[in-house]
C-alpha cells in the first residue's frame, strides 16, 4: 500500500513537472511597446502560449486541436495550448491572482466579450492595447467597424481582437409549422396558433437576454439605448412597450409563461424533441451543423426579424499577467488572418471578422466558394439585418425588469 | 419462502432503477436524433464515440491523471484517515474534540468558498496550477469521509486485539499490521473508494486550483454536459462511471489478494 502511495506521489510530481515546464521556455523579457513586429515573432519562436475559453463546442475544441494549434507550430514554432474554462472562472482565476500578487500568472489568450469584457477591463485584468501592433489589424479588420471600436457600446481602445461574429436567429421545421414568423407582430400571432410550444430561455441566459433586447428594439427602436443611462426606472420607462408585448405573449408560450427555461440548451433540448415548434440561436449556421449531424430535420430552416436581430462580436484579449505576450500577439495576429478565419467560416460555419474590402479577389472567391449547408440564411442577408447591442451596462437591468414584470405576469 | 419473494422483487426493482437509466446512456450515445413519441432513435450516428476515442481530447492521458489523481488521493485520504482514527479513538489527549472536529471541518465549507480560498493559499506557496497543489484539494475534500468512516471500525475493533498480541509478544507495528488491519480491511475498502470517487468527479476545485492546466476526465466533461449535447455528454458520462467502476474493482481485488496472503500467514 505504501510503495503504492509512493510510486502515485512520484508519478504525480512528475506530471507537474510537465505541466510547468511550459514557463520555462517563455519569451526572454522584450519591450512589446518598442519592439517591431519581427522582434515579437522572434521573441515568440519556441513558447508555448495558453488560450483560455469556453469548452464545451465540440467543433471549436477539435478545430482548435486539428487546425490552430497545428498552424501555430509550423508557421511560428509556438506551442498553443487550449485550455477549456468559462469565462466567469476564468476572470476569477485572474482576480485570484491579482490579489495575491502574482506578477507571472499562466493565462495567455481569453476568449472574452460583452459584459464580462467590460468588468475585466474596468478592474485591469487586461494587459492593455495592442490591436494596432498586429499587422493583420491594418490587412484585413476595419479598422472603423463599430464592432471593432466597441464591444457592447463598451470603447474596446485595442484591448481585444475580433475573433467570430455572432447574429441572433430563429428556426422551426417548415414540415411541421409552414409560418416563419419575420416580426414581434407576427411571432405573436404564431404563439396564438401553436399555443404552449413556445418560449424562450429564462434571463439572464445568453441567448434568452438576446431574444428579449430584439422584441425591445422591434417596438422601441434600437436607437435611443446607445447612450442611455442605467437606471431602472428610466430603462424600464424605455422599455414599456416591450413589457406589455412580453406579458400578452405570455398566456401561449409554454407553461403559459408561469416560468421559462434555464438556458437555450435546455430550449434547444426541447425543440428537438418536439416539444416546442421554435428555437433560437446565436450561430446563425447552427441548424446547417444541426442538419448535418442528424440532430435537426432537413426541413429546419433559420429565419429572422425584417427590421433586423442583434449581432455582437467575440474577440481575443491578453491577462494582464500574462507569461507570454509576445506568443499571443502573434498567435492573436494569425488568427484574424484570411486564412485561418476563411478555414473557421468552413469548418465552424462561424461569422469572419475580415473585412469583404480588403480581401484580395482570391481570398473573396474562396470564401464564396464555401459550402455553408442547408436550411440557413446567406452572409449577405445575416449581415444587412443586423443590429448593434445594447451598453454592457443595460444588460443585466434589463434582466431584472424582465423578472419583475414579465414572468408570470 | 415469501420473504424470498420480496427480496428478489425489491432487488429487481433496484437493479431496474440503476441498469434503465444507464441503458438510457448508452442510446443516446449513439442517438443522432430521438424526439418524441419515438421508443428508439430515429437516426444513429457513432459521432460522439469517435469523438470520445479520436477526438481534440486524448482520452487516455485524461483517463491516466484522473486514475493518477484519484488513486493518490485514496491512498493519502485513507493513510491519515487511518492514523486520526486510530488517534481520537484509541488514545486520551487534551483537545481531542478539537481535532474530530477539525476533521470534518472542510464539509461544512461550502465547495466554492473553499476552492476560492484554498486557491489564495497555495497561489503563495506556488502550488496552484500544479498537480501537487490539486493532489493536496483533493486529500482534503475526500479527508472527512475516509475519517469518519475509519473512525467508526476502529472503535468498533478497540485495542483489546491489539493488546493480546502484544502479551504474546509482538511489537506494535506487528500488532497493528497482523492483528488490527486484517480486521479494517473492509472499512479501508470502502474509505479508499470513497475518497477515489471523491476525487475522480471533482469538478470546481480542480479547475480553480488547477487553473485548467491539470486536465481530468471531470475537467472535460462538464462543459460537455452544459454545452447541451445529449449524445457527447451521454458517452462521456459512460466512460466516466465504467472508469470508476473499474478502480474500484481494481481496489476491492487488490484488498481480496492482500488478505488472502494474510491468511497464510
Amino acid at each position: 500500500m505504501k510503495k503504492l502511495a509512493a510510486l502515485l506521489l512520484a508519478l504525480l510530481m512528475a506530471l507537474s513537472l510537465t505541466a510547468c515546464s511550459g514557463k520555462d521556455e517563455q519569451a526572454e523579457k522584450l519591450d512589446l511597446s518598442a519592439a517591431s513586429w519581427d522582434q515579437i515573432v522572434d521573441a515568440a519562436k519556441g513558447t508555448t502560449v495558453t488560450f483560455y475559453g469556453w469548452g464545451g463546442d465540440e467543433d471549436r475544441n477539435n478545430w482548435l486541436a486539428n487546425v490552430g494549434a497545428p498552424y501555430m507550430k509550423e508557421h511560428y514554432g509556438i506551442t498553443l495550448e487550449v485550455v477549456g474554462m468559462n469565462i466567469d472562472e476564468i476572470l476569477a482565476k485572474l482576480a485570484g491572482e491579482k490579489e495575491a500578487g502574482a506578477a507571472a500568472g499562466s493565462i495567455d489568450m481569453i476568449w472574452i466579450n460583452g459584459e464580462n469584457f467590460y468588468s475585466a477591463k474596468e478592474n485591469g485584468l487586461l494587459y492593455g492595447a495592442f490591436l494596432d501592433k498586429l499587422p493583420n489589424t491594418e490587412a484585413y479588420i476595419d479598422t472603423q467597424d463599430p464592432e471593432t471600436l466597441n464591444d457592447f457600446c463598451m470603447p474596446i481602445e485595442g484591448y481585444e481582437a475580433p475573433y467570430g461574429r455572432a447574429q441572433l436567429v430563429l428556426f422551426n421545421d417548415s414540415a411541421v409549422t409552414p409560418e416563419a414568423p419575420s416580426s414581434a407582430q407576427e411571432l405573436l400571432s404564431y404563439c396564438r396558433q401553436y399555443p404552449g410550444k413556445v418560449t424562450y430561455p429564462a434571463l439572464p441566459d445568453f441567448t434568452g437576454s438576446a431574444f428579449v433586447r430584439n422584441i425591445i428594439y422591434e417596438l422601441c427602436g434600437w436607437e435611443q439605448f446607445q447612450t442611455m443611462e442605467a437606471d431602472y426606472e428610466t430603462v424600464k420607462e424605455a422599455i414599456a412597450p416591450a413589457l406589455d408585448y412580453l406579458r400578452s405573449l405570455n398566456p401561449y408560450l409554454w407553461n403559459e409563461g408561469r416560468t421559462f427555461p434555464d438556458s437555450s440548451t435546455t430550449v434547444d433540448a426541447m425543440f428537438t424533441d418536439g416539444e416546442l415548434v421554435l428555437a433560437m440561436s446565436y450561430s446563425p449556421y447552427g441548424v446547417a451543423v444541426g442538419i448535418e449531424n442528424g440532430v435537426y430535420t432537413p426541413t429546419t430552416r433559420t429565419f429572422l426579424f425584417e427590421n433586423g436581430t442583434i449581432g455582437n462580436t467575440n474577440y481575443m484579449s491578453i491577462a494582464f499577467n500574462s507569461p507570454n505576450p509576445a506568443g499571443a500577439l502573434v498567435v492573436i495576429n494569425a488568427m484574424i488572418s484570411a486564412g485561418l478565419q476563411l478555414s473557421q467560416y468552413e469548418k465552424l460555419r462561424n461569422l469572419p471578422v475580415v473585412s469583404p474590402e480588403k480581401l484580395s479577389a482570391g481570398e473573396k472567391a474562396a470564401f464564396e466558394a464555401v459550402d455553408m449547408g442547408e436550411g440557413i440564411l446567406t452572409q449577405e442577408e445575416l449581415l444587412t439585418h443586423r443590429l448593434p447591442e445594447m451598453p454592457a451596462k443595460l444588460v443585466p437591468v434589463i434582466e431584472e425588469i424582465w423578472l419583475n414584470e414579465v414572468v408570470g405576469k | 419462502m415469501r420473504r424470498n419473494v420480496l427480496l428478489r422483487l425489491f432487488l429487481a426493482a433496484a437493479v431496474l432503477c440503476i441498469l434503465l437509466p444507464a441503458a438510457v446512456l448508452v442510446l443516446w450515445s449513439a442517438a443522432a436524433r430521438w424526439s418524441w413519441p419515438s421508443l428508439l432513435p430515429e437516426r444513429w450516428s457513432a459521432r460522439t464515440v469517435r469523438e470520445l476515442l479520436f477526438g481534440s481530447q486524448d482520452l487516455w492521458r485524461l483517463l491516466g491523471s484522473s486514475m493518477s489523481l484519484g488513486s493518490g488521493a485514496a491512498g493519502l485520504s485513507t493513510l491519515i484517515g487511518l492514523l486520526t482514527a486510530r488517534a481520537v479513538s484509541l488514545y486520551d489527549f487534551p483537545g481531542k474534540g478539537l481535532v474530530r472536529f477539525a476533521g470534518l471541518l472542510p464539509l461544512l465549507i461550502p465547495g466554492t468558498v473553499f476552492a476560492t480560498g484554498i486557491h489564495l493559499v497555495l497561489l503563495r506557496l506556488g502550488l496552484a496550477d500544479t498537480a501537487a497543489g490539486v493532489l493536496l484539494v483533493h486529500v482534503m475534500t475526500a479527508l472527512p469521509y475516509s475519517i469518519a468512516i475509519l473512525t467508526d471500525v476502529t472503535a468498533a475493533l478497540g485495542g483489546a486485539l491489539e493488546e493480546q498480541a502484544a502479551v504474546l509478544g509482538a511489537g506494535p507495528v506487528r500488532a497493528f499490521f497482523a492483528v488490527s488491519l486484517p480486521e479494517l480491511m473492509p472499512g479501508v475498502l470502502s474509505s479508499l473508494s470513497m475518497a477515489f470517487i471523491l476525487s475522480y468527479s471533482q469538478y470546481f476545485t480542480t479547475l480553480i486550483v488547477g487553473g485548467g492546466r491539470v486536465k481530468t476526465l471531470a475537467l472535460v466533461m462538464v462543459p460537455y454536459i452544459q454545452g447541451g449535447d445529449r449524445s457527447l455528454a451521454s458517452v462521456y458520462a459512460l466512460a466516466f462511471t465504467g472508469s470508476a467502476l473499474l478502480v474500484s474493482a481494481l481496489f476491492e481485488a487488490l484488498i481480496r489478494h492482500w488478505q488472502k496472503r494474510g491468511d497464510r500467514l
